[in-house]
């Protein structure tokens, strides 16, 4: 018997199968601290010498095991989801794949034990409610070659979105770019549930190193940037954002950041800088949907 | 209860006393017992201090209480509240009302996280009263000692922004970061990060020398 190609067996990716995936990833990220972030925790608990964030972290840690053995929301506050897809150029897609992410969000809210309060918020009447315009954010991308589709949830709230900021400048020196992620991160404070991972875009256009800075804190801990010249920058940051002090949860203490992660682009010589942070419980999680339709959670 | 992490530490009841509220230090890290008020809504801050100010009473009687920002969820079981989950929420959102609240209702403690601004700060200095920080995002271990909601106040809002109080059972850990006499850990935090920033700016450009980079 003459096996199919491989060509022949490949079927759609869904509508369905990505509603269902949108849906659990929001649930997934509410209820676990990824890996990494755990092991940063604990690695920065054996270094930190102030009592007070030695009592934070244990504390921290011990929250985060609960929330995933007990099927619990790591933090109160859900926040609202932001997707971000990149789609295989080997796939072929069948149906309303933006819809299927409206549809998913609304079928987490119905369903998630325990429920979740209402957190999206219409920015002029400040009117709440469980949907909205826009909601939830999702950007696509494509993976050229791939045969797959992944999927990465990121919820935002006040500690994983309100203290983010860019500034535009005009052909700045290093220096310059590094005094100001310094200033955000002294304006920040304690204000964004200490310790957080840093995202930093470098270049690009306004919208492009926003983007880059929040693709960059989802990288995992520990990774390096692949340009010895970056991952310097990031090394010599994370060093300067724990000598503020603030701590974990603001009571002083050698940990303020987990990680800092910077990305750049090339540009046009006028630098847009944003930098954002993601709160300690680092909300995210990804799947990745194969061609014959089979969902795989990567973190 | 069992597997709190630190059940080892102090206790108090909150309302406090005058007498305890000012004898309390920045650090004292305690677990709370007794009542208290909450809300994450701002809202609900602003509908607060419009009432304290015109003159009118609040849905509930908050004189020399605890008032915390926190939101909450709620399910009901055998004519009782029992909490789905509280959370503290950012103080700082409430900077604007909080020195009118702390003043008309001479709260003897409120809590949160992120800390309050100066005006807040002088406040609680006025009336003896004191801020209790939380941890963020560790819900599933903070609710264990969010007993039961006793009542709540303005229906009309939605559930977190509702004005409720609650029963605490060894909530916490909590730690004293405004006291009552005017000191603020987060203040200190904020200022001695900004007094060491030369310092950092100047090793950050060490580094970059060390790198190849001018």
């Amino acid at each position: 018997m003459m096996l199919p190609a491989r060509e022949d067996i490949r079927v759609p990716i869904t509508y369905e199968v990505v509603k269902q995936v949108a849906s659990d990833l929001y649930g997934w990220s509410l209820k676990k601290v990824p890996d990494d972030t755990l092991a940063a925790l604990s690695a920065a608990r054996a270094r930190e010498t102030n009592p007070t964030s030695q009592r934070t972290l244990d504390f921290m840690q011990a929250a985060a095991r609960a929330a995933e053995r007990e099927d619990r929301h790591a933090c109160s506050d859900a926040g609202f989801p932001t997707y971000f897809v990149r789609i295989g150029t080997r796939l072929t897609l069948d149906g309303d794949i933006r819809r299927a992410f409206v549809d998913g969000f609304a079928q987490l809210v119905a369903t998630i034990e325990p429920p979740i309060l209402k957190f999206i918020t219409h920015p002029l009447t400040l009117e709440r409610g469980y949907a909205g315009k826009d909601m939830p954010i999702v950007s696509f991308d494509v993976v050229d070659g791939a045969d797959y589709m992944d999927i990465t949830c990121s919820p935002k709230a006040l500690g994983s979105g309100r203290w983010a900021d860019l500034k535009v400048f005009s052909y700045p020196t290093v220096a310059e770019i590094e005094a100001y992620i310094m200033e955000c991160v002294l304006t920040a404070g304690s204000q964004h549930c200490p310790p957080v991972v840093i995202g930093v875009g470098i270049g690009g256009s306004f919208d492009h190193a926003a983007k880059l800075a929040k693709l960059s804190t989802l990288r995992p801990i520990g990774s390096r940037h692949e340009d010895p010249m970056i991952a310097d920058m990031e090394e010599r940051l994370l060093a300067a954002a724990n000598k503020t002090g603030f701590g974990p949860m603001g009571t002083g203490g050698d940990t303020t950041a987990l990680a800092v992660h910077v990305d750049y682009a090339h540009g046009h010589g006028f630098v847009p800088v944003a930098v954002c942070f993601n709160c300690w419980i680092n909300r995210r999680t990804t799947a990745r949907i194969h061609e014959n339709g089979e969902v795989t959670r990567l973190e | 209860m069992s597997d709190l992490v630190s059940p080892d530490l102090p206790r108090l009841t909150l309302p406090l006393s005058r007498k305890i509220a000012r004898s309390l230090k920045i650090g004292d890290t305690v677990l709370l017992d007794g009542e208290v008020a909450m809300t994450a809504g701002f809202s609900t801050h602003q509908r607060m201090a419009a009432a304290l100010e015109e003159g009118r009473g609040l849905p509930f009687p908050m004189n020399g209480t605890a008032f915390f920002h926190m939101g909450s969820s709620c399910r009901q079981e055998d004519g009782r509240w029992v909490p789905n989950y509280v959370n503290p929420t950012t103080s700082t959102r409430f900077d604007a009302f909080m020195p009118t609240i702390i003043r008309k209702l001479g709260l003897s403690a409120t809590g949160g996280k992120g800390g309050m601004g100066l005006a807040s700060v002088e406040a609680m200095r006025e009336v003896g009263c004191v801020y209790f920080s939380m941890p963020g995002g560790a819900s599933p271990l903070l609710s264990r000692g969010a007993a039961e909601r006793l009542e709540t106040g303005w229906d009309d809002l939605i559930e977190q922004f509702r004005l409720s109080r609650f029963r605490l059972h060894g909530f916490g850990p909590v730690t004293v970061a405004i006291d009552a006499h005017g000191n603020s850990l987060f203040d200190d935090l904020q200022q001695a990060a900004s007094l060491r920033m030369p310092q950092i700016l100047q090793e950050l450009e060490q580094a970059r020398k060390r790198s190849g980079l001018a």
